[in-house]
């Protein structure tokens, strides 16, 4: 049994009287493509806002991440900004880009955490600064290959269509170079063509630059042809978990999920 | 280390790759000319001068136009602050200009219509002032999406600055009050922002302008502690001096006394546009650099800014000390420049006054600073020009009577045209021009 990187227990998140993730516990591998899915409204992206920061759960859940070489650090202690230092990134189900801002502007913007330029050294433009601008370019370089991006560097990214967008925030998630990468439904809206890019796309990520994924995804066919791992969620439950195989089989999937799109099918 | 090289942007993948020397050319000739032709006063005609200038003038843009690389940049090139032939045609253009600038406007040149003259130099020297401060509150508001309304309040702080360090303790050494006022900004602007790490948008807008009274308070009492109602006065024994040891310095003469005071329109130019053009180049370079990004990335979307690594407070907190420090230099340098400050120096018009500059010249642009506050300056003396001089408006009694009025009457109307349809203001409109002539150029010349 391999190690895991990201562990969380009894995460409970609360809004009101509504509880959109009741006590959810589950480990990812390193290396692994864990997949969490579910119907609309499971809690999915609560669970994933739980991890990264944004939502703070109930007292009594415990997250825990152990960056490869390091001692495990409980996320619950830190701050967003502080989690993503760590080595946890990611996207956002409705974009988190800056629509005003080019896209190489956007990109840059993930080697924040990885080229320490202070605003006076930005300020004076020194050696220094020319230094670590340019080999953040690099960085990114090695992004905008990978995902085609060449060919917009410098345009508005509120400009282009809605795919692009999608391949940017992936990019500047890469950009930030993570051990855990999250992707809140990178596949959302996506034309058919589009989607077998991102699948490639995601891969590459996994295999090449050795990130562990945590994938959120609503389409079911993407989901078995590439993960490792599943759970599944259903009105903040965790109601089943395994591989893919297993989960086409599970009884409780099939009637909280796949039973409804079966019988459209 | 390798250069990754940026795909070519047009089809032809050739790339002319200029010399050191073909690079800073065009520069040198744009500093060089002025001060040939500035040293020439007296025996060459103006039209003479004119003409001159503008041949060179041409010249320098052809050159810098020729000579910047194109096809494939290198990231190296890419990152340079004027990137297209274009860019780099009116930088040296600018340079020529700011350069020139002090010579026209010093010789004795009278324009057809009395169109007035004499003026235009103290306007010019009252919109590098105003340029600064105004691109310091622009990268708050404008770039950092801290809506403020307390930058006048850092005038003011500038202002006791000027007069503890500048007149109270050195008796007229402003360059002992800039770095103080620098220091002072930006501590005072990281307190005055710590209600932006809770509040946004209107309510923040509200905070600050809490802080602009509490510093109009703190303003008065300075003043009426140590100065009485005839408030600070920066002139006269407290003009800042060129200290001695640096009177070696070309085109400094020390007079009688053997003290090179600064005093008169051209000395004061060439003590604020260097420090106007060097601040607003820190700023740009800011904007451009990993801050600057983190900047732009907290005000368009925070959570998202958060995820990325960027710590949002310190951000905030480091947006409004850097602008207060600024705007703090920008209220010394006004103090000495003026030569007096009271207590009706500063008010709440004052605060509108460099909204319109922002808004005018256009949001988030440090380049809208300067047009705006061009415009906000020439605007006036143009109008008071047309009252007394043009035909069809000087029998006009309305206009006449209440001329300050109608001042803000027509500002407060272009805001509103331009918000309504050019919200990029004149820095926009500037954009659309260079692009309208670089297509022009290019039909043109194939």
């Amino acid at each position: 049994m391999s190690d895991a990187i990201l562990s969380f227990d009894d995460v409970t998140v609360q809004f009101g009287g509504v509880r959109a993730c009741d006590s959810i516990s589950g480990r990812v591998e390193r290396g692994s493509l864990f997949a969490l899915i579910g119907p609309n409204g499971a809690g999915k992206t609560t669970l994933v806002n739980a991890i990264s920061g944004v939502y703070k759960p109930l007292p009594g859940a415990k997250v825990q991440f152990h960056p490869a070489g390091e001692p495990a650090e409980d996320l619950l202690a830190y701050r967003p900004f502080q989690i993503a230092r760590l080595g946890v990134a990611r996207t956002f189900q409705n974009l988190g880009l800056f629509m005003g801002e080019n896209v190489l502007t956007n990109l840059l913007l993930g080697r924040y955490i990885h080229e320490h330029t202070r605003l006076m050294q930005g300020g004076l433009f020194t050696r220094g600064a020319v230094k670590r601008e340019l080999a953040a370019r690099q960085a990114i370089e090695r992004v905008v290959d990978l995902l085609d991006l060449g060919a917009f560097r410098r345009d508005s990214v509120g400009d282009l269509p809605y795919g692009v967008q999608k391949r940017i925030e992936f990019g500047r998630v890469l950009a930030m170079e993570p051990e855990l990468l999250m992707l809140d439904e990178p596949m959302a809206g996506m034309s058919v063509d589009e989607k077998q890019d991102m699948i490639r796309y995601i891969y590459a990520a996994q295999d090449e630059l050795n990130m562990t994924v945590f994938l959120i995804e609503h389409d079911m066919s993407v989901v078995m042809s590439i993960a490792d791992h599943v759970m599944v969620l259903d009105f903040g439950q965790k109601i089943a978990e395994g591989t893919p195989a297993e989960m086409q089989q599970d009884e409780r999937v099939i009637a909280a999920y796949l039973g409804t799109e079966m019988a459209e099918n | 280390m390798t250069a990754t090289e940026n795909p070519p942007t047009q089809q032809t993948a050739q790339t002319y790759r200029p010399s050191t020397l073909q690079r800073f050319l065009p520069f040198a000739i744009a500093a060089v000319v002025p001060f040939i032709l500035g040293s020439t006063t007296g025996d060459v005609n103006f039209w003479w001068k004119a003409l001159i200038t503008v041949v060179v003038l041409a010249v320098v843009a052809r050159l810098a136009w020729k000579w910047t690389p194109r096809g494939e940049l290198t990231h190296r090139e890419d990152m340079r602050l004027w990137r297209t032939p274009s860019d780099r045609s009116w930088a040296a253009l600018t340079t020529f200009g700011l350069l020139v600038l002090p010579f026209i406007l010093a010789s004795d040149f009278t324009p057809p219509m009395g169109f007035p003259w004499a003026t235009w130099f103290a306007v010019v020297n009252l919109v590098l002032i105003f340029a600064m401060g105004a691109a310091a509150f622009n990268l708050l508001v404008g770039y950092s999406g801290q809506i403020s309304l307390a930058h006048v309040a850092f005038l003011a702080l500038g202002s006791i600055v000027g007069g503890i360090v500048g007149v109270q303790w050195s008796g007229g050494n402003m360059w002992l009050a800039l770095p103080a006022a620098a220091v002072a900004g930006a501590v005072v602007g990281a307190i005055s922002g710590l209600p932006a790490l809770r509040l946004k948008h209107l309510y923040l807008l509200l905070a600050t302008f809490g802080f602009h009274f509490v510093m109009m308070l703190v303003w008065r009492e300075y003043l009426q502690e140590y100065f009485g109602f005839v408030g600070i006065r920066f002139k006269g024994e407290n003009s800042p001096r060129i200290a001695s040891w640096l009177h070696w310095l070309p085109g400094i003469d020390p007079d009688q006394n053997g003290e090179f005071v600064i005093t008169g329109q051209f000395r004061w130019y060439w003590v604020l546009m260097p420090i106007t053009v060097l601040s607003i180049l820190f700023m740009v370079n800011v904007v451009r650099t990993r801050e600057g990004r983190a900047f732009a990335a907290v005000r368009d979307r925070d959570v998202s800014a958060s995820l990325l690594g960027i710590n949002v407070a310190r951000s905030k907190l480091f947006a409004f000390a850097l602008s207060s420090a600024i705007v703090s230099m920008s209220g010394v340098l006004a103090s000495f420049y003026i030569g007096s400050r009271g207590e009706d120096s500063f008010n709440v018009q004052t605060v509108l006054n460099y909204a319109i500059i922002i808004v005018v010249g256009g949001f988030s642009s440090i380049q809208g600073a300067i047009f705006g506050s061009a415009f906000f300056w020439f605007l006036p003396e143009w109008f008071k020009w047309a009252r007394e001089e043009l035909w069809f408006v000087r029998d006009i009694d309305f206009l006449s009577d209440y001329p300050s009025e109608i001042d803000l009457a027509i500002k407060g109307f272009l805001v509103v045209i331009i918000l309504m349809f050019k919200p990029d203001g004149l820095a926009g409109m500037w954009r659309d021009f260079k692009n309208w002539l670089g297509r022009t150029l290019a039909r043109s010349n194939p």
